[in-house]
């Protein structure tokens, strides 16, 4: 984690008992009535309060259109957090929690209403001692981003004060290509500095996913086979069972590469093949991953190695679900696509010649997301070919959810008198071998943002590299039509074909 | 479940062995093995406290209750359970009578899962010294609890004298929530203040180590003062130049931080039940430097985190030795005779151990030469003759 340079002198970093607090500061929530705000930000703050790790000071502050007071807003937030928490709802926790929420009524282009944001700000300076610390959680859609960011540059929310510290967190989409990310970072650059954005990608925030740097830099055992010499392919899977819900404007404008593949997929990506870092901080550790987003090449033939397909009607458990074409706000003549498959390369020494498969889709038959790493086969087999016919790849498979865990596959002898190899998985289930109850996504990566700990957000140049990287596969997309896949199944015939013309096929998750 | 009546240690391992093939996936992501030692009387406390704590550590859990130590015959019996009322994990409670109960380690050893760290924990009063109970011995953490004991305070002193690396106290992970919320309110504190007092009820264990605690991390003084009746912690009031931070415990579950110049603020500050301060312990694994520290400076016995680690076995035996407690040793009546409690075992003199010709002239003390027919069953020279003095 970042270093933080602190003067306390009670705090130790070997004093492991006493959890890291951030500063007194203000979290300021831009949408604060939305849905992101009731199902994981306003459960995640409570979350926080109920494990003691939110700072004497703290202050939620909510800006949304709706004409409430603070006890409205305090009342919204104690229904989304008695629904949404995953810690058992306290009143005492509560009470605390609830005499430091605040509510600001406006609409964005409304200069008034900004100007009571400042002076709030202002009294919390003096009644909880915030001391100019603000987190501004931009909750919005991204059109709303540019009137909100205008109105902080205009009141000078985002300048830093005599002290204390102002930032921002936003959500993808970053952009739906490289010139309006470009234009997108330059907007939020040009108002808060660099180091003070924080982009949200909460699949990040996953245990699991960070265990990745445990699992290959802490230990002897894996980090000697990750590379060309010893693994044969990569596959990458974000499957969802649901279909596209109530964002169906949304979504037919974006498609799953960009939703998904774009930030999520090139994400584990990243962390998968990144070499090792120099020290575990944020900056060592961007520097890697911008080195491998930069070494991704696409494939030759992308009508091969690019496959994005569109869901038909199908049954998906026990339900029949509706084609895509016949999803509410949806035109018939959508060619948006629910399912992407791409081969891409990386172009390093570590990596030549090692393909990593990337898939996403929605109704797929079940909800998970995984990194498969599928290693050679032995190269010489002292056995009779029949001993060893149901013998496959070794593969380490890292669960990033559910079942968030670790799965070793290898060969074992079956019992009995003849020699038959066949496969086993070894399973860890993070669960079972620890500890406390997986903190929600969120949780952790607010509190990161209120301890400015950057390690688990991605920068810009990382944004923008990812869009370096989806760019021509959706201008070759552009001019063909998805294929078709059952709801329920696995994807289209033709990301089958994708592994198969190269002798591999897709792990079943 | 499986319950077995007067038992062998080998039976044990069978029934959990088979056990764990009955629960099906075998899958179980064993992270440690926790010992709890505890008296008949408290069982029921102990063990919702060690499945409180291993469902938050998926650990095996072994009980171990030692009791009739004077019974004629040595017995044990033994529940092997996994997934049932004692959490999710694998559970074993042992009850040991006569002889058996000083060898407890007999049957402990084989049930330790391999190569996973272990954890004891004493529930009632802790061992005078740790090298007294071979279950602290092959321990690779030890947890204590002094606020058990008749005179908590010399019980702490009498940690500190014994300490080594890998011990802890739960008076001190009592202090955590206090030492989260003092270090919360220091991080607004420009400079060191110059007097702090810690506000207690008498003896006190855990405001004593807040002090020690306090005292080594600022250098200034620090003062415990009598608050009430009460036991607990209630407050603590820090004194910066002419300004004055306070922490004030206001119900069971918030404390109220005031500071001059600021308006008061109200956070959450629970008090927390066995089982929590157990999943504390368990959550880390390694030596607590911070501990040893604070204990070392309120107890003025400089180093004791650089103490070794390694403990080796004494053999001492409660019924029939003198013992010593914090503040002088103390005489303690041999009780029922030995020889008889020693039947089952035919009389042996003492193994060649390396260290037996140190031991004090106390090492001849009556009915110790009876007793080391036990000490026969050890395979090493790493059993010591008891020593009077206690250290």
């Amino acid at each position: 984690m970042a270093p933080t340079v602190s003067t306390n002198p009670l705090r130790d970093p070997r004093d492991r008992r006493l959890p890291r607090l951030p500063d007194a500061s203000a979290l300021v929530v831009f949408g604060a009535t939305g849905d992101l705000a009731r199902k994981k930000l306003i459960p995640a703050v409570y979350d926080l309060a109920n494990r003691g790790l939110l700072p004497p000071g703290f202050v939620l502050l909510g800006f949304a259109r709706r004409d409430w007071s603070d006890d409205d807003f305090a009342q919204f937030a104690r229904e989304s957090a008695e629904k949404g928490a995953r810690t058992p709802f306290r009143e005492e926790v509560w009470d605390r929690l609830a005499s430091s929420v605040r509510f600001v009524q406006g609409a964005f282009d409304d200069d008034a209403a900004f100007d009571r944001l400042v002076s709030t700000l202002e009294e919390l300076e003096s009644s909880h001692g915030i001391a100019g610390n603000a987190a501004f959680y931009l909750s919005v859609p991204p059109s709303a981003f540019p009137v909100v960011l205008k109105q902080m540059q205009r009141t000078n929310l985002a300048a830093k004060g005599a002290s204390g510290w102002r930032r921002v967190v936003i959500e993808k989409p970053f952009g739906h290509d490289i010139a309006s990310a470009r234009e997108l970072n330059a907007l939020v650059d040009d108002v808060f500095t660099p180091s003070g954005v924080y982009r949200i990608d909460h699949y990040l925030g996953k245990e699991t996913v960070q265990n990745l740097f445990a699992l290959r830099f802490a230990n002897t055992l894996f980090e000697p086979i990750w590379n060309s010499q010893f693994v044969d392919s990569v596959q990458i899977t974000m499957a969802e069972d649901v279909g596209i819900g109530t964002r169906a404007g949304f979504y037919d404008e974006t498609g799953a590469a960009r939703d998904v593949l774009q930030n999520h997929l090139l994400q584990l990506l990243a962390l998968t093949a990144m070499e090792e870092p120099v020290s575990f901080s944020a900056e060592t550790i961007r520097t890697e991953k911008i080195k491998v987003l930069r070494a991704v090449s696409l494939p030759d033939d992308l009508d091969r190695y690019a496959v994005r397909g569109q869901y038909e009607q199908g049954w998906l458990a026990g339900e029949r679900v509706a084609g895509y074409l016949d999803e509410k706000d949806i035109p018939a003549d959508s060619h948006t696509e629910t399912y992407a498959a791409v081969r891409f390369g990386i172009e390093t020494r570590r990596w030549a010649g090692v393909p990593f498969y990337l898939r996403t889709g929605k109704r797929l038959p079940r909800r998970v997301t995984e990194i498969a790493i599928v290693f050679k086969k032995a190269p010489h087999l002292p056995f009779d070919q029949t001993d060893t016919a149901e013998l496959g790849n070794n593969q380490l498979v890292i669960r990033v959810q559910p079942d968030e865990g670790v799965t070793l596959k290898f060969g074992s002898k079956v019992p009995g008198s003849a020699m038959e190899v066949r496969d086993v998985a070894m399973d860890f289930l993070f669960g079972e071998a620890f500890t406390e109850a997986l903190p929600e996504a969120y949780e952790r990566l607010i509190l990161d943002v209120l301890l400015g700990d950057a390690t688990l957000f991605p920068n810009n140049a990382e944004v923008e590299e990812s869009w370096r990287i989806i760019d021509p596969l959706e201008e070759h997309w552009a001019s063909t039509t998805p294929h078709r896949y059952r709801a329920g199944s696995w994807g289209p015939a033709a990301a089958d074909d994708m592994l198969g013309a190269d002798g591999r096929r897709w792990r079943r998750p | 479940m499986t319950t077995l009546w007067d038992t062998t240690g080998s039976e044990v391992v069978k029934a959990l062995a088979a056990e764990r093939r009955a629960a099906g996936a075998l899958a179980f992501g064993l992270a440690l093995t926790l010992v709890a030692v505890v008296d008949e009387k408290n069982v029921s406390e102990a063990e919702g406290a060690a499945t409180l704590a291993a469902s938050a550590h998926p650990c095996r859990l072994l009980i171990v209750v030692r009791r009739q130590i004077d019974a004629p015959h040595p017995r044990l019996d033994a529940e092997v359970s996994i997934g049932g009322r004692l959490g999710p994990g694998e559970a074993v409670v042992m009850r040991m009578s006569g002889r058996l109960a000083l060898h407890a380690e007999s049957v402990v050893l084989p049930l330790l899962a391999p190569d996973a760290p272990v954890v004891t924990w004493w529930h009632d009063e802790p061992p005078t010294r740790i090298a007294y109970d071979p279950l602290g011995v092959f321990a690779d953490r030890r947890v204590t609890d002094v606020t058990a004991a008749a005179d908590p305070l010399a019980a702490l002193h009498q940690r500190a004298t014994d300490f080594v690396p890998g011990d802890t106290d739960l008076a001190w992970t009592r202090l955590t929530p206090w030492r989260t919320l003092l270090a919360a309110a220091f991080d607004q504190l420009g400079d060191r203040p110059d007097t702090v007092v810690v506000q207690a009820g008498p003896a006190n264990p855990s405001a004593q180590l807040f002090a020690g605690w306090l005292r080594n991390r600022l250098g200034v003084p620090v003062t415990v003062e009598e608050s009430g009746r009460r036991p607990d912690i209630t407050g603590v009031v820090v004194h910066l130049g002419g300004e004055q931070l306070a922490i004030t415990r206001t119900d069971a579950r918030s404390a109220t931080i005031s500071r001059s110049g600021f308006p008061d603020r109200v956070l959450p500050l629970a008090a927390r039940g066995l089982g929590d301060l157990l999943a504390e312990e368990l959550r880390r694994i390694d030596d607590d430097d911070v501990f040893a520290e604070a204990l070392g400076t309120w107890s003025d016995l400089p180093d004791l985190g650089t103490r070794p680690p390694h403990r080796e076995h004494v053999w001492h035996d409660p019924m029939n030795i003198s013992t010593t407690v914090a503040g002088g040793p103390v005489s303690v009546p041999a009780g029922a005779p030995s020889a008889a409690a020693d039947s089952g075992a035919p009389p042996v003199t003492l193994p060649g151990a390396p260290d037996a010709g140190s031991a004090g002239p106390s090492g001849a003390a009556p009915g110790l030469g009876s007793a080391t027919g036990l000490g026969a069953t050890r395979p090493t020279g790493a059993t010591r003759e008891h020593e009077a003095d206690g250290r």
